[in-house]
C-alpha cells in the first residue's frame, strides 16, 4: 500500500509521478501547440461572451468598438455589488455546510457495511435522480411553511440538500482510499471510530474536501432555477438572478447581461485556478493506488 | 477494502479483526448513525415532501395548486403509450450517450495532453474548465449567436469551406447534433478533471516496467492507463449520466426542445407538460419513469464500480 | 459483501426510516389539498402584496414601484407593496406562491394566467369593481371590448391595464430601394414578398425557436386574418376549417417562395430583432413596440395598414394584459381599492413611454404625450378595432387557453409550417388533435 502522504503528495503535484520521465523538447512543443488549438477553438463560446460584455449596450448611445460602460453600468445602476456578497454569502455557506455534513457521512458510506449503508447509498440516488425543476413548488411549500422563503438562509440549505448526493458519494469514494490500517492504529492507541474519523480520515481526505467543496460551489453559484421562485427581494438577489433581471418582456439587456456573466464567471476561475491541483472528483485515482 | 468472512458481524471495516483495543461495537454504531444523521434530516427536509408531493400528484388530475381528483395510474399508463413520450426517450438516449462518452473522450485526450510538462500548462488547464463554470444561460446564447441565423460565424465558416449552409437550429437533425455538441462542450472540463487525477495516481514505475517489457504507447495506454482508471470511469460515467438525463436549461434555453420537438428529452418533456400545457399529472409521471430509468441504468453502473473495486 | 448486520441495527431499522420518510411523505402529499382549500379562507394582515412583470424596459420598474408607494390608502385599508416577479420561470414563481398562500393580494401577470387561477379558484372576481366603474364612469373610459374580454362565466376574472396586439410592420427604406409599396392584400403581400426574396431580403419576419411565442401568434394571426381560428363561435376546437386550411396553404407558398427565412424555425426573439435591425426582415408581424424595442423610432419602421385576406377578411390578434385580485387578500375592500386607485394612475407609464403595450383607456389615448408616437397612434386607429382574441372565433376567454398559449402543440406546430415540409391539412390535424388532448 502506498503510503497516505505520498499519495496526497502525488495529487496535489499533479505530474509527479512522470517528473523523472524528461520529455524530449520537440515532443513539448507538439504538446503545447495541439493544446493550444484546442483551447482556443474551446474558447469561442467564451471569447464571445467576453466580447459581447465589451460590445455598446441596448439604448447606449456610444459608436465605439469596445467600451466598458456595460461594467461601468452594472456596478452604478445595478446592485451587482449586493447581489455578489449575497452570492458569496450563499455559496460559501453551502460549500461548508456541505462538507461538514457530508464528510461524516461519507465516512459512514465508505466503512459501514451492511445492507443499511448500500440501501442508503442507493436512496442518495433515487433521490438525487429526480429532477430540481419538478420539486420547486413543493420545496417552497415546505420552506414557506418554516418561513425560509426569500431568504438566503433557506435557499442555502437547498443548496445543501440537492448537492448531499452527490457530495456524499464524492467523499466516500475518496474515504475509500485511505487505508484501514492508519485507523486500527488509532483503534490500538484507544481512540474511538469518531477520533479516528477525525483525526485520521478527514485530514488524509483533504482532496477529496476540496473536490467536494468546488462542486458544490459550482452547484449553488450558477444556479438560478431554485432561487427564481425562492427569492423576491431586490436586494436578497443571487448573481444570476441578477443576469436574469435584465430579460424583459420581448427585449433583453444583452450588453448587461454579459457584463455580469463575466463577473459571475471570475470568483469560479479564481477558486479553479488556487485549487485546481487538488481537484479530484472523489479522489479516484487516490482509491487505486492504495489498493 | 477488507472482504470478511461469511457470517462474521461487524458494522465497520476492519472492525472484526483481531486487535488487541478496538471500540464496542454498541458505541460504534451509535458514532456512526450520529455521523450519518445530519445528512438523512436534510435529505429528508428536502426530498420528502417533493417526493411525497410528486407521487401524488402522479396519481392525481389535479393542477399546480389544486389537488385534483385521484385517476390511478392512468397518468403513467397515457405516458408510456403517447409518442411523444418514445420519441423524448429515444433522444435522452442520444442525448446521454454522446454526452457522457463525448465528453469522456475529449476529456480523456486534453488529460493524456496535459499531463507532461510544457509551457503555459497551467493555463489550459484553468482555461480549459471556463465551460463549465460559464453560466449555461450565458454560453447558451453564445452558442445561439455562433449558429443561429445566416450572418452568424459558424453558417459562413461552413458557407466558406464549401460545406453547405446547414440550418443549425432550424433542421432537426442538425439541431440534435448542435445541442450534442453544446452538451459535450459544457461537460468535457469535468470529465478532464476526473481523468487527469486518475491518471495522475498511477505510479510512474507501473509504466517503467512495462517499457523495459518493450510495451508500445499504445499498450500502456490500454494495458495499463485504462484498466487503472477504470474505477473513476465509471463513477465519472454514473455522474455524468444524471447530469444528462437531469439537464434541463442546456437544451431548453438553446433549442425550447424544438424544432418538432425533435430536441425534446424527458426532463425537457416533463417540464413543458407541467408548466406550459399545465398537464401536472402526466408531467410529473414523466419525471418519475424518468428517474427509475435512471436508477436502473445507475445501479447497473454502480455494480461496475464494486467490480472495479474488488479487483 | 458477505450477509451480516450493519446500522439497520442500530436504533432506527432501515424498514423504520423509510416508514418514516413514508409517513412523513404520505402526509406532506396530503396537504397540497389543505393548502388549496385553505387558500380562499386565509386572510393575513400587514400590506397588500401587489406583483409586477417587468412589463418594458430598465425604466419601467423604478416607475411602477413608485407608483404603488405613492398610494394612500382610505382610512382603515392596507397599504400596497410593489415586487417585481421576473419572466423566467413565472409560472413556478406564482404557482408556489398561491399554492403556500404566501402569493400576492393584486398581481399583474402572462398570458391568460387570470383565468387559470379563476378556474382554480385562487381569483376574487373584479364584479364588484366593475359595478363601482360602471358608476363613476370608469367603465365608459376602457376602449370598446377591452373590459368584456375578461369576462368568464363566474365573473369578471381581471381588470384590463393595457393591449398588447399583433400588426404588420414594414421597413420603408429597403421597400422604396428595392421599390415596392406595401402591400393591402394577401396577393400583392406574395408578389411583393417575391421582389423582396429576389434581392434577399424577407417579406414575413418569423421566429419559433427557444423561449418564442410569437411564431404560433403569426400563425394563429394569418388564420384570423381569413376569418378562421382556434375555435369555431360554439367555442369548440375548430382547426380542420375550409379558411385555416387556405390561410396555411398561403404560409406554405410563402416559405417555397424564401419569403420566409428557412433559418426561423430556430429563431428566439433576439434572432428575429436582431434579422429587424439588420434590414434582412423588412415585412412581417410582431408586437406594437417593435420600433422601441429595436431602439430605431427614426420612422422607419412603420405600420402596415390592416391586410384583406382572399375573402376580403381584416383581423388581427390582440392579447389583453391584465390586473388581477386574489381570494387571499388582507382586505378584499383594499385590493379593490388600490386596482382603481392604480387604473387611475396609470397614465404616467405612457407619459413616460415605458410600455410598449397600448394603453386601454381613452383618456390615456388622448394625452398629447401618447399621440406624438405615430406608429402606436395608427395601431389603436386602424388595427384595435378589427383585434379577435386568442380564442377566435368564439368570443369567450376560458382557463383552456392558457394550456394552448403557452403549450408545446402550438410552438411546434409554428415549427411545423415554417419548415414547409407538411401540407397544411395535415398540419393542422396534428395541431387540433394535440390541442384535443390537451383541453379535453
Amino acid at each position: 500500500m502506498t503510503a497516505v502522504d505520498e499519495r496526497v503528495l502525488a495529487a496535489s503535484s499533479g505530474s509527479a509521478p512522470l517528473r523523472a520521465n524528461r520529455m524530449r523538447p520537440r515532443r513539448q512543443w507538439w504538446r503545447f501547440a495541439a493544446a493550444l488549438g484546442i483551447t482556443a477553438i474551446a474558447m469561442i463560446p467564451v471569447a464571445v461572451v467576453v466580447y459581447l460584455s465589451l460590445r455598446p449596450g441596448t439604448g447606449s448611445t456610444s459608436t465605439a468598438t469596445i467600451t466598458f460602460e456595460n461594467f461601468t453600468n452594472v456596478f452604478q445602476a445595478t446592485q451587482t455589488l449586493t447581489w455578489l456578497r449575497n452570492s458569496l454569502m450563499v455559496t460559501l455557506g453551502t460549500v461548508v455546510v456541505s462538507v461538514a455534513v457530508a464528510a461524516p457521512a461519507g465516512y459512514v458510506l465508505s466503512r459501514g457495511r451492511g445492507r443499511t449503508v448500500s440501501g442508503y447509498s442507493l436512496l442518495l440516488f433515487v433521490v438525487q435522480s429526480l429532477p430540481v425543476i419538478t420539486s420547486v413548488i413543493p420545496l417552497f411549500i415546505v420552506f414557506a411553511k418554516l418561513g425560509l422563503v426569500d431568504s438566503l438562509l433557506g435557499l442555502g440549505i437547498v443548496y445543501v440538500g440537492v448537492s448531499m448526493s452527490v457530495a456524499t458519494w464524492m467523499m466516500a469514494a475518496y474515504m475509500d482510499s485511505v487505508p484501514l490500517s492508519l485507523e486500527q492504529a488509532a483503534w490500538i492507541d484507544g481512540a474511538s471510530v469518531f477520533g479516528s474519523f477525525l483525526r485520521i480520515v478527514l485530514p488524509n481526505s483533504l482532496p477529496g474536501v476540496l473536490s467536494t467543496a468546488i462542486f458544490t460551489f459550482l452547484v449553488s453559484w450558477n444556479d438560478y432555477l431554485v432561487a427564481i421562485v425562492f427569492i423576491r427581494t431586490n436586494t436578497a438577489f443571487t448573481l444570476p438572478l441578477g443576469l436574469e433581471s435584465f430579460f424583459q418582456q420581448n427585449v433583453t439587456d444583452w450588453g448587461s447581461v454579459m457584463a455580469i456573466a463575466v463577473v459571475m464567471t471570475a470568483p469560479p476561475v479564481i477558486v479553479f485556478g488556487t485549487l485546481h491541483r487538488f481537484f479530484s472528483v472523489g479522489g479516484i485515482g487516490g482509491a487505486l493506488a492504495g489498493q | 477494502m477488507t472482504i470478511s468472512p461469511a457470517g462474521t458481524e461487524h458494522v465497520v471495516a476492519g472492525l472484526h479483526r483481531p486487535v488487541r483495543r478496538r471500540p464496542r461495537l454498541t458505541s460504534v454504531r451509535v458514532t456512526m448513525l450520529l455521523l450519518v444523521t445530519p445528512s438523512a434530516f436534510l435529505l429528508l427536509l428536502i426530498t420528502a415532501y417533493p417526493l411525497g408531493y410528486a407521487a401524488f400528484q402522479s396519481v392525481h388530475d389535479g393542477t399546480l395548486i389544486t389537488g385534483g381528483s385521484y385517476v390511478g395510474l392512468s397518468n403513467y399508463g397515457n405516458t408510456l403509450t403517447s409518442a411523444a413520450f418514445w420519441d423524448a426517450a429515444k433522444f435522452t438516449v442520444v442525448f446521454t450517450v454522446v454526452g457522457v462518452f463525448g465528453s469522456w473522450l475529449v476529456g480523456l485526450g486534453l488529460a493524456l495532453l496535459l499531463r507532461s510538462k510544457f509551457p503555459g500548462r497551467g493555463l489550459f488547464k484553468v482555461l480549459l474548465l471556463l465551460p463549465w463554470v460559464v453560466p449555461v444561460v450565458v454560453s447558451a446564447t453564445s452558442m445561439n449567436y455562433l449558429v443561429a441565423t445566416s450572418s452568424s460565424p459558424m453558417p459562413k465558416l461552413f458557407h466558406a469551406l464549401g460545406l453547405g449552409s446547414p440550418l443549425f437550429l432550424a433542421d432537426p437533425t442538425w439541431a440534435q447534433v448542435t445541442v450534442c455538441v453544446y452538451k459535450v462542450w459544457v461537460s468535457f472540463p469535468f470529465m478532464m478533471l476526473m481523468v487527469s487525477a486518475a491518471l495522475s495516481s498511477i505510479d510512474e514505475t507501473v509504466y517503467e516496467a512495462a517499457r523495459v517489457d518493450g510495451a508500445s504507447s499504445w499498450q500502456q495506454f490500454t494495458g495499463i492507463s485504462l484498466p487503472m482508471i477504470a474505477r473513476s470511469t465509471y463513477i465519472s460515467w454514473i455522474l455524468m449520466t444524471i447530469f444528462c438525463v437531469n439537464d434541463f436549461p442546456t437544451i431548453y434555453l438553446l433549442t425550447g426542445g424544438g424544432p418538432e420537438s425533435s430536441t425534446t428529452p424527458l426532463v425537457v418533456l416533463a417540464y413543458r407538460t407541467v408548466f406550459q400545457d399545465f398537464q401536472v399529472g402526466p408531467g410529473v409521471a414523466i419525471a418519475f419513469v424518468m428517474t427509475l430509468i435512471l436508477v436502473v441504468v445507475s445501479t447497473l453502473l454502480y455494480r461496475q464500480i464494486r467490480k472495479a473495486t474488488y479487483q | 459483501m458477505a450477509k451480516n448486520q450493519g446500522l439497520g441495527h442500530v436504533g432506527v431499522s432501515r424498514r423504520g426510516f423509510l416508514g418514516l420518510a413514508g409517513g412523513v411523505a404520505g402526509a406532506a402529499a396530503v396537504s397540497p389539498l389543505l393548502a388549496a382549500c385553505s387558500s380562499g379562507a386565509a386572510t393575513g394582515s400587514g400590506p397588500l402584496k401587489f406583483w409586477d412583470m417587468p412589463w418594458g424596459g430598465t425604466a419601467y420598474s423604478p416607475a411602477a414601484k413608485r407608483l404603488t408607494e405613492a398610494y394612500q390608502p382610505a382610512t382603515g385599508l392596507p397599504t400596497a407593496q410593489y415586487q417585481q416577479i421576473q419572466w423566467a420561470n413565472f409560472t413556478q414563481t406564482f404557482s408556489a406562491a398561491v399554492a403556500s398562500n404566501t402569493g400576492p393580494a393584486v398581481s399583474t401577470g402572462g398570458g391568460f394566467q387570470a383565468f387559470q387561477f379563476a378556474s382554480e379558484g385562487a381569483i376574487a372576481y373584479a364584479d364588484h369593481l366593475i359595478d363601482t366603474f360602471k358608476k363613476d364612469g370608469t367603465y365608459d373610459d376602457f376602449l370598446p371590448g377591452t373590459i368584456e374580454a375578461m369576462k368568464t362565466e363566474k365573473g369578471y376574472a381581471a381588470v384590463p391595464w393595457a393591449i398588447d396586439i399583433r400588426v404588420w410592420w414594414y421597413r420603408k427604406s429597403v421597400m422604396d430601394q428595392v421599390g415596392v409599396e406595401p402591400p393591402t392584400t394577401w396577393p400583392e403581400l406574395l408578389s411583393t414578398g417575391k421582389k423582396l426574396a429576389a434581392q434577399g431580403y424577407y417579406g414575413f419576419a418569423a421566429g419559433a425557436g427557444a423561449g418564442q411565442p410569437i411564431g404560433g401568434q403569426q400563425m394563429l394571426m394569418m388564420m384570423v386574418n381569413n376569418g378562421g381560428g382556434i375555435f369555431n363561435a360554439g367555442g369548440e376546437l375548430d382547426l380542420l376549417n375550409d379558411r385555416n386550411i387556405e390561410a396555411m396553404e398561403f404560409v406554405r407558398e410563402l416559405v417555397s417562395n424564401k419569403i420566409i427565412d428557412p433559418r426561423a424555425v430556430g429563431y428566439t426573439i433576439d434572432n428575429v430583432n436582431s434579422q429587424w435591425k439588420n434590414k434582412k426582415f423588412v415585412m412581417g408581424i410582431d408586437t406594437p413596440g417593435l420600433d422601441s424595442i429595436l431602439g430605431d423610432t427614426s420612422g422607419d419602421l412603420l405600420v402596415m395598414k390592416p391586410l384583406a385576406g382572399p375573402h376580403g377578411d381584416k383581423a388581427c390578434l390582440t392579447f389583453i394584459n391584465n390586473i388581477m385580485m386574489y381570494s387571499n387578500t388582507p382586505s378584499q375592500e383594499g385590493s379593490e381599492a388600490f386596482l382603481t386607485y392604480y387604473v387611475k394612475n396609470m397614465k404616467t407609464y405612457w407619459q413616460q413611454n415605458l410600455v410598449p403595450g397600448l394603453p386601454t383607456l381613452k383618456s390615456i389615448v388622448a394625452l398629447p404625450e401618447f399621440q406624438k408616437q405615430k406608429n402606436k397612434v395608427d395601431v389603436i386607429q386602424d388595427w384595435q378595432p378589427i383585434g379577435k382574441s386568442f380564442a377566435a372565433q368564439a368570443t369567450e376567454l376560458t382557463p383552456a387557453l392558457a394550456k394552448i398559449d403557452s403549450g408545446q402543440a402550438i410552438s411546434s406546430f409554428a415549427q411545423t409550417m415554417f419548415a414547409g415540409r407538411t401540407d397544411a391539412k395535415a398540419a393542422l390535424r396534428t395541431f387540433q388533435d394535440a390541442l384535443s388532448a390537451l383541453i379535453k
